[in-house]
């Protein structure tokens, strides 16, 4: 977090928008030849005040907010969120609800994971391994589809449980696509460890050392990668997790290549949670009332997101809205290593070494401030104005949707 | 006069190498495309781009050369369009040929790297001077092997000409085999030259967005894909010439279509090649170029030595 | 060592914190400490407890004025937190990233969104709102509700 001062250097700037980042953000980096000197980061592209708009809404209504923090990872934050507020109200959930959480955030680690390694390989210039892996991810997807009605932003957990089951034909569709998705991996595995240029891209590439990972609080599979052996999942079990056998995935080699190879040990992890859920979910039902009020008190909510520890702070005040709400991304607590992870790399290894924090800015920056260039100064706009002014703007281009809305609004 | 305006304009010549260079970047893309699962585009989907972005506005920076700016596609384009002249493609004979024609070749294969590099450095925006810079230091790499293997093969034929060499091999056409080093490194050092994966350091998207070639667009980034297209015909040709030597004895038909078959084997080898791999990082291309490819080259040469004492002539 | 040995451990230490360390379920103890003794109470919890790794700062508006909580963990497995309560004419506090390196980013936000001053920040971009943010505007103060021309408008 410097900024760069050195005049003798080039320096580029890569983002708010650039090709090796989904999300805006922004980071300058200097260069000597090909090699990193100095990089600076920007934040806050994204700051949405999702945390401010928690306050004005009842914890209901919070919790579909809070899923669309992050498109990737929306089960995380609802089921951190929605721990929080029942452990403040003293709601103690069924253990169907509980497997039933669990099931949809190991396959949300399945999607993410996959996802993750597409964009790893886009970002060295492996578009093959994109291609793949994505084909794949589209098996979890349409099993999260089945199962939750949608492909993101699942909306299954309520305050006091989730708001669907699991049928007995689902279960069974729930395995087949399970056993086609190992085979998948294991295949990644073996080009993981295999292909020649691959591993040259990534090995002893941005690398952050066991004590920097520590000082720096890394989380998730960045953390564990630096031979750090920290996964909420095991060290404060929440849903179902203390009743199901796995193994946290940690390995010592420091560099991307080693992030790889946790997500990769992770996914087959998932593969046999998914099965001990499948196998053992108890019956019974699945929600319990709740009062729409909460009782004054607070309450810190830990979940292992994908990306690494989600953390939810939650303060209650008596009302059906709560005081504050406070959302730590697990990209928050990472992005603060990758300046570590660029020093004395090649601008080449710019991309991945970014990419392989699997950084959710989203998530991350949580207002609308849409700057106004004609009155000088920011404009707050409010979501309808937007709205309207995008339906004149396409009315002026000559696409008109009024009929095709009047149409659905009488199918409806 | 007519006939010559006929070699340059319609064949082998600029119709030509448009109609071959659109249809080899279909075969190209469709390929890759489904190599990785995909669909790919259509037959139509090169000239369509072509079409699209010569219609689109013209945007040249403000900052930028404008002379040189404009100037470098075209040249890009014309220098490996005249490549096509000297290379033997319907039969023994180039439309021009001369002793040491070989060499004109080359380097006017490498004209469009410069242009590139140019055109990237007077766009004066700092993603295309690093690819600009970065061009350069590839060409470094790959050209010396590349030439090595070229004339490993024409010093075994014993002339400088393109031609030459054509009828060299294609009265001995079992000495082809001999070259089988250098054809399979000059092929990757035309990976390097066509600047695609894993050598597509220079233009590098993740990186530098699209390095050189950042600011182009509408017309001159029209050229600028043509003459890539162009390159890679008239590169796969080069090697088709110097390396496979095959068909040539065939009537004129026959040969044309023999040498697009080769041609085309060329192109299909590159598509696989850019599937299998990841892009690798400058420092280690030029390792790899050095450390493996040069030496193979090398070997090629003192093999060609050797053997030019040794077998019948 | 177990939450309550953690608990009794803070309330040997420091007389002060009787009565304010609640162990509200596994893994979580909440400390009210005050303002003056907050320095010392982190630098044990950092130093001799080895609670290393922060894992956030939350700032919240009290109405009458602000509170700050820092979330330590240690080994990722107790998670104690720290609160403190500034008032709300001039709410400071000291930064901790001496101690936590991490602790930047969050003290940033502390800044920007409660306008909470925090002592000892080094210089560099604001995090997160814009760099064109009007002065004296903290979003998630209580008594904030949108920009001065939005609501004019």
């Amino acid at each position: 977090m410097h900024d760069v001062h050195d005049f003798e250097d080039v320096k580029i700037p890569i983002g708010p928008q650039h090709p090796a980042l989904k999300e805006p953000e922004s980071f300058l980096i200097s260069l000597r030849g090909e090699k990193i000197t100095a990089s600076s980061v920007r934040l806050g592209y994204n700051h949405r005040g999702i945390e401010k708009a928690c306050e004005e809404r009842t914890y209901t209504q919070g919790l579909y907010l809070i899923e669309r923090i992050c498109g990737i990872c929306s089960h995380s934050h609802s089921t951190c969120f929605v721990q929080a507020v029942e452990e403040i109200a003293g709601i103690e959930i069924t253990a169907r609800a509980k497997y039933l959480r669990t099931l949809i955030g190991e396959l949300e680690r399945i999607h993410s994971h996959l996802l993750w390694l597409g964009v790893a390989g886009h970002e060295i210039g492996f578009d093959t391994l994109l291609m793949y892996t994505w084909r794949d991810r589209e098996v979890v997807m349409d099993l999260l589809a089945t199962l939750t009605g949608n492909r993101v932003n699942y909306g299954i957990n309520t305050v006091g449980g989730v708001r669907r089951d699991i049928s007995h034909k689902q279960k069974e569709e729930v395995l087949k696509a399970i056993d086609i998705l190992e085979e998948r991996t294991k295949y990644y595995i073996d080009l993981a460890k295999g292909e020649t240029t691959l591993i040259k891209r990534l090995q002893g590439v941005g690398v952050l050392s066991h004590e920097d990972a520590e000082k720096l609080d890394a989380v998730g599979p960045t953390a564990r990668a630096s031979g750090i052996e920290r996964d909420v999942r095991k060290d404060d079990p929440y849903a179902a997790y203390g009743e199901l056998d796995f193994k946290v995935i940690s390995v010592n080699s420091c560099d991307v290549y080693g992030r790889t190879l946790v997500r990769l040990g992770e996914l087959m992890e998932s593969f046999s949670l998914v099965r001990q859920v499948i196998r053992k979910i108890p019956d019974g039902s699945i929600l319990v009332k709740s009062a729409r009020k909460v009782p004054a008190g607070e309450a810190v909510s830990r979940y292992e997101a994908p990306r690494g520890e989600d953390l939810h702070y939650v303060r209650a005040n008596g009302t059906e809205k709560p005081d504050r709400v406070k959302v730590r991304a697990p990209t928050l607590a990472n992005i603060q290593s990758v300046s570590k992870m660029l020093e004395d790399r090649y601008l080449a290894d710019m991309p991945i070494v970014i990419a392989a924090i699997d950084p959710c800015f989203s998530c991350t920056d949580r207002l609308v401030a849409v700057r106004d260039t004609k009155n000088k100064g920011s404009n707050t706009v409010v979501w309808e104005t937007i709205r309207l002014q995008g339906i004149e703007w396409y009315k002026n281009k000559g696409i008109d949707f009024t009929s095709l809305n009047e149409k659905l609004t009488k199918l409806s | 006069m007519l006939k010559a305006l006929f070699h340059i304009l319609i064949f082998p010549g600029l119709s030509f190498l448009f109609v071959f260079g659109f249809f080899a970047e279909y075969v190209d893309r469709k390929l890759y495309a489904r190599l990785q699962n995909r669909i790919g585009p259509p037959w139509f989907q090169p000239l369509a781009d072509f079409i699209k972005l010569i219609s689109k506005q013209e945007i040249i920076p403000e900052e930028a050369d404008n002379n040189v700016f404009k100037l470098m596609p075209l040249l890009a384009l014309a220098a490996s369009s005249v490549a096509i002249l000297y290379i033997p493609i319907s039969g023994e004979r180039s439309v021009f040929s001369f002793n040491g024609d070989v060499i004109v070749v080359l380097y006017l294969l490498t004209i469009p790297t410069f242009a590139y590099f140019l055109g990237g450095w007077y766009s004066r925006s700092v993603y295309s001077m690093i690819g600009a810079v970065r061009s350069l230091t590839q060409l470094f790499a790959y050209e010396v092997p590349l030439f090595l293997c070229i004339l490993a093969s024409a010093m075994l034929a014993d002339t400088w000409s393109l031609s030459g060499i054509a009828a060299f091999y294609n009265q001995h056409i079992g000495y082809w085999f001999c070259n089988i080093i250098g054809f399979v490194v000059a092929l990757i050092c035309l990976l390097g030259k066509l600047e695609k994966v894993p050598f597509d350091i220079p233009e590098a998207e993740t990186e530098i967005v699209a390095g050189s070639f950042t600011e182009y667009n509408g017309r001159l980034l029209a050229f600028i894909r043509m003459s890539f297209n162009v390159e890679m015909v008239v590169g796969a040709s080069l090697l088709a010439a110097v390396f496979l030597p095959f068909g040539l004895n065939l009537a004129p038909a026959g040969v044309l279509i023999c040498y697009l078959i080769q041609v085309l084997i060329i192109i299909v080898a590159i598509s696989f090649l850019r599937t299998l791999f990841a892009r690798l990082r400058l420092d280690q291309m030029i390792n790899f170029c050095w450390k493996y490819l040069a030496p193979l080259a090398f070997l090629q040469v003192l093999f060609n030595l050797t053997l030019k004492v040794v077998l019948p002539r | 060592m177990s939450e309550e040995k953690v608990k009794q451990e803070l309330e040997d230490k420091f007389s002060y914190l009787k009565d304010t360390v609640t162990i509200t379920r596994k893994g979580r103890i909440f400390v009210q400490v005050p303002l003056d003794k907050f320095n010392e109470v982190f630098v044990y919890v950092v130093k001799q407890m080895r609670f290393l790794a922060l894992s956030a700062i939350t700032g919240l508006d009290r109405g009458d004025g602000f509170e700050v909580i820092y979330h330590l963990n240690r080994e990722g497995r107790v998670l104690l937190n720290l609160s403190v309560r500034l008032n709300k004419e001039n709410p400071e506090v000291n930064s901790v990233t001496g101690y936590c390196p991490s602790a930047d980013i969050y003290e940033r936000e502390l800044v920007d969104l409660f306008g909470i001053k925090v002592k000892g920040i080094a210089p560099g971009h604001r995090y997160p709102l814009t760099d064109d943010w009007p002065e004296g505007e903290y979003p998630l103060r209580k008594d904030w509700k949108g920009h001065k021309e939005a609501q004019n408008a």
